[in-house]
């Protein structure tokens, strides 16, 4: 097992290293400075020379490179010069709202996803099933930001249950405060989660409906309700665990659209803002943290997974 | 009183376009310490049999009104399901085909095992591992009680068998219910497991219902036997009574088109023309009418129904008597014998050895290989059949897929006609490759499912671009025409036709580019014994018209005896015997030939009930690390301890006839080793 981790490990700092490399080669390509953005528009091109030089955007790629990943080992994740902050400050202010609506969303979609499809698998082509299988179809087909906008549409504008707007205070403590605001938001992932699981967990569960060991286990006398919880529901679970591992960073992705339609001032939202100032330190972080919750979401699932299949051994 | 009586059970299955009658008024009764066999060709309703006496039916599934199934006494029919539940896995249980898909691979055996003792008999979960222990000892599982924890996978095919059949006795149920207990298993565990059902039986008292396809298989271990046929029981008697004395044309043409291992191999098979009914929409009538030979206008207007004196009961209006006289129906096959070949081995295949990696990882640490193929030597002559034999795992089909160029050898030549296979490059290895074909076990998963089987059959004709559109469809119908098929045949896809026609299309596929050699890879064993003659026959047909060789490849010892010349027996990736079919079958050198012989369940219930006991123990040892010298020696009867030491070279025992063993069954000729056995004979 140690070895195993060790082994997981180093290949996963290599995978990280490789993503920042390709991000800041992109970046480099598409604007090889931020002078522009920080000296305006109007600049003369000697002040923007000087303003390189005293930066050191006007040395080799490479050489840029190796401060980078100087600081980044220094954890110094660069300054936002659009924003003029540092980005390691606003990670900070913004993550743990962002990180918030994560948790919670995955949680909730898996708390509702795994049962819902289990049980379209065990009544299969029921009317229960075929409703369960067409809102999902709709809402995996729909956009989270259309999701998020029906949302408000028909709870907040119509029927008025609650608030249209975010919170303003946007602090983890703030925003908990006014947690009633917060159900919108969270909803809006937690429907395209559940979504794109249950589909899953559905045919994983008619595959070991399938299994001639559920034949078996009626054969034994059991009733029903003890085929499922004992023979079916923990084999059925396995193939989502990696699935759920492998989509952390999709429900990242997800918030994006979320922040940005509810106007949350979060990461996503940073995120939006960043791209369109090609504000490359903040766009370096947010690859670099969707590319380590990639690797570790990996990790956690294939963990996961030998702790519960038997037949899986790391070596 | 009967332990079950089962009266007029029919089992109807709703489908989108209808409803099959998988079942249809099937009545018989099981005595106290009774086995029946239920025996039938595939899609026959045995199984659906098996599951509407526990009432387990698939989605869809119903018993038809009027159907009666009484244990003691006691009506199952309409029991409510709660108490149903009280019945399965306690009183009646049920032992399942497949045993690397019957256990639940998250949990461990030893739960698997108690879990019917805690749901039946209030067991606390301490008392119910107790009773797995015990039990897991009764079914020959050695040191039970500290492998309860172990889980499924970490166990081989025979020793998960062996804990299903553990989980079905826990209860002590009255009635068995086995289908096909050995389908899934080796010739040599499936002795072994159907001896252990045996003595079970025995033992607790039980009655059995043993269901199968294998005609072998009931002679040995049924007392009774149930013939079906479309859903219906057409013949049922005692055993010996069935064999000798059949009144059922089914059950005749059944028997007499298997191959059997004493055959004269150049006749032709004895075969039951068509194909079972589709049972959506059955015949009136009698249900074989349109395949049998006798039928009459009566046969096809009204049900015979099954009738008879109570020992022996038949569904029939036209009974025959006993079974068919092969000798005289069976015309000699219009095949020239093998003598007239050259001297020259058309093909010749030296010290073939394939490896493959398993396991390491990323660093190449812990880095294991399978020996799937250690070093096998072989030739084949003009016109011959060389035949391959051995359980699965013996490397029989790595083999095969070399010879063909499908999988590379690690080392060995083969030889084709005088040149040398490995060294050819581009066209001349293309025109090489023509001259080697292959056809597959499962002709529907080697049948591309989106090609009609015009484009299947002219593909290797357009990739070796020969001849024109025109001429390659004429080709293409003449070669439909000769494996039995419709030129209509052409526009239609794999999955349209059955298993049999699909082989027909594979040998046909083989067939177009007028190859030398065909490898042929377990080429029947998908199929059902009726279509397994036809395809036989075809097979034997073909290679005389086409002057064809084969390598046929088969765990099957009575296939690979009617079509081949000369047989060779693989254990673990070694040749350990090598001779004619008769060298085989009467005079093996080698102890595993005879364990094989041994085990291989024969129609022929004398001969079979005598056998009770004898054959291979043990298991097939892992590949990955074979014994040393003698790779048998840890199942062999006879090993001694220079079996352990010394690898035993290939010696003569006559003409042709080689095997490897320090200590043979036989005598061998002389003590010098030799390589290769020519089709000729002489050793090389
Ligand atoms: N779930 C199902 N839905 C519809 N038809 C079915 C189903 N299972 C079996 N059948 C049909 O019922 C009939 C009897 O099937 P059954 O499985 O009893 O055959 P069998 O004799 O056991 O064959 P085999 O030797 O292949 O196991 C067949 O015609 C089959 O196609
Ligand atoms: S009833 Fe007629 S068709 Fe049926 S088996 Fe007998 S002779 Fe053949
Ligand atoms: S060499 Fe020894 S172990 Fe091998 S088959 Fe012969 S007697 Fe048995
Ligand atoms: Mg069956």
């Amino acid at each position: 097992m140690a070895g195993y981790l060790i082994r997981r490990l180093t290949t996963a700092i290599l995978v990280v290293f490789g993503i920042i490399l390709v991000t800041f080669l992109m970046l480099h390509i598409i604007a090889p400075s931020p002078a522009i953005t920080v000296l305006g528009p109007k600049a003369q091109p000697a002040a923007i020379k000087a303003w390189n030089h005293a930066n050191g955007f006007d040395k080799p790629w490479w050489d840029q490179f190796a401060t980078y990943l100087g600081h980044l080992f220094q954890g110094n994740l660069g300054y936002s010069y659009h924003l003029n902050q540092s980005v390691s400050a606003l990670l900070t202010e913004k993550a743990p709202l962002s990180g918030l609506l994560t948790i919670a969303s995955l949680v909730l979609s898996i708390l509702v996803a795994l049962p819902l499809g289990i049980y379209q698998g065990v009544k299969r082509n029921s009317f229960g099933d075929i409703t369960a299988t067409s809102l999902a179809m709709i809402f995996y087909s729909m956009p989270t930001f259309l999701v998020a906008l029906v949302l408000v549409q028909v709870f907040a504008l119509s029927l008025k249950w609650v608030n249209p707007n975010v919170p303003q205070d946007q602090t983890l403590s703030g925003a908990l405060a006014g947690w009633p605001d917060l159900i919108m938001p969270i909803v809006a992932l937690t429907l395209t989660a559940v979504a794109s699981y249950s589909r899953y967990q559905r045919s994983a569960a008619l595959d070991v409906l399938a299994q001639d060991y559920i034949k078996v286990a009626r054969a034994k006398g059991l009733s029903e309700r003890l085929v499922y919880s004992r023979h079916l529901v923990r084999n059925a679970s396995l193939p989502m665990i990696t699935l759920i591992g492998l989509s952390l960073p999709l429900l990242i992705a997800g918030n994006l659209l979320v922040e940005y339609t509810f106007n949350i001032n979060g990461l996503g939202l940073l995120f939006v803002n960043s791209l369109q100032g090609y504000d490359y330190n903040v766009l370096m972080a947010y690859t670099l943290i969707t590319a380590v919750l990639t690797v570790v979401g990996n990790l956690i699932a294939d963990i996961c997974l030998t702790l519960s299949d038997p037949r899986i051994k790391l070596v | 009183m009967a332990l079950l009586e089962v009266n007029n059970l029919s089992t109807h299955i709703a489908i989108s376009s209808g409803s099959v009658q998988a079942v249809d008024g099937v009545s018989f009764h099981l005595e106290a310490g009774e086995t029946l066999g239920l025996v039938g060709e595939s899609g026959c309703g045995k199984s659906m049999t098996g599951l509407s006496l526990m009432r387990l039916l698939p989605p869809g599934g119903q018993l038809v009104g009027g159907s009666s199934v009484k244990l003691s006494g006691r009506e199952l029919v309409d029991l409510p399901e709660s108490e149903m539940r009280k019945i399965r896995g306690n009183e009646i249980a049920m032992v399942f085909q497949d045993p690397m898909s019957s256990l639940d691979p998250t949990k461990t055996i030893g739960y698997q095992v108690s879990e019917p003792v805690m749901l039946h008999r209030g067991a606390s979960k301490a008392e119910a591992l107790d009773r797995a222990a015990e039990v897991l000892g009764l079914v020959g599982l050695p040191k039970p009680k500290e492998r309860l924890g172990d889980y499924p996978h970490q166990l081989s095919g025979g020793l998960r068998q062996r804990v299903m059949i553990a989980m079905a006795l826990a209860c002590e149920p009255k009635v068995l219910i086995a289908d096909e207990p050995t389908t899934a298993l080796d010739v040599t565990i499936q002795a072994q497991i159907l001896t252990l059902l045996n003595d079970l039986k025995d033992r607790l008292g039980m009655a059995m219902i043993l269901v199968t396809h294998d005609m072998g298989v009931v002679a040995g271990h049924a007392d009774r036997i149930n013939v079906m046929y479309a859903g219906r029981i057409v013949e049922s008697t005692k055993t010996d009574e069935l064999f000798s004395d059949m009144r059922h044309p089914y059950t005749q043409g059944l028997l007499a088109s298997i191959p059997r291992l004493a055959q004269d191999n150049t006749q032709k098979l004895f075969t039951v023309p068509g194909l079972p009914p589709d049972l959506s929409n059955p015949p009136t009538g009698c249900r074989f009418a349109a395949r049998c030979s006798y039928a009459q206008d009566d046969c096809r207007t009204e049900d015979p129904g099954l009738k008879g004196p109570k020992e022996h009961t038949f569904a029939c209006f036209h009974p025959v008597d006993g079974p068919l006289d092969l000798t005289s129906s069976t015309t000699v096959a219009d095949r020239s014998a093998p003598a007239a070949k050259e001297k020259r081995p058309l093909l010749e295949v030296t010290d073939l050895v394939k490896e493959f990696p398993v396991g390491g990882n990323l660093f190449g640490r812990n880095k294991a290989v399978v020996h799937a193929v250690s070093g096998v030597s072989l030739s084949l002559g003009y016109g011959e059949t060389f035949g391959l034999v051995g359980e699965s795992g013996c490397g029989k089909t790595t083999l095969g897929r070399m010879i063909v160029g499908l999988e590379k050898p690690n080392a060995g030549q083969v030889t084709l006609d005088g040149a040398q296979v490995g060294s050819l490059r581009g066209k001349a290895l293309r025109r090489h490759r023509r001259d080697l074909q292959m056809m597959f076990q499962d002709p529907h998963a080697s049948l591309d499912p989106r090609m009609r089987v015009g484009s299947i059959l002219r593909e290797p004709l357009q990739i070796q671009g020969i001849g024109t559109a025109q001429e390659q469809l004429s080709l293409v119908t003449d070669l439909l025409g000769e494996v039995g098929l419709p030129k209509s045949a052409l526009e239609r896809f794999p999955h349209e036709f059955s298993g049999g026609q699909r082989q027909r299309i594979g040998l046909a596929r083989a067939l177009t580019l007028h190859p030398k050699v065909i490898v042929a890879d377990e080429p029947v064993s998908a199929l059902d014994v009726s279509i397994r003659a036809q395809v036989l026959n075809l097979m034997k047909r073909l290679q005389a018209s086409h002057d064809l060789s084969y390598v046929v490849i088969s765990h099957d010892l009575a296939v690979v005896k009617y079509l081949a010349d000369r047989i060779g027996v693989m254990y673990l990736g070694k040749m350990v015997e090598v001779g004619s079919g008769e060298d085989i079958y009467q005079r093996a050198a080698h102890p595993y030939t005879a364990g094989l012989l041994e085990a291989i369940p024969v129609p022929e219930p004398e001969l079979e009930r005598e056998k009770r006991g004898g054959g291979i123990k043990g298991e097939l040892p892992s590949p990955v690390a074979p014994p040393s010298g003698c790779r048998f020696r840890t199942r062999c009867p006879l090993a001694q301890e220079r079996c352990a030491e010394e690898e035993p070279a290939m010696r003569l025992f006559g003409d042709g006839h080689v095997a490897a063993c320090h200590f043979p069954l036989q005598t061998p000729v002389s003590d010098t080793p030799v390589t290769v056995a020519t089709p000729a004979g002489e050793a090389v």
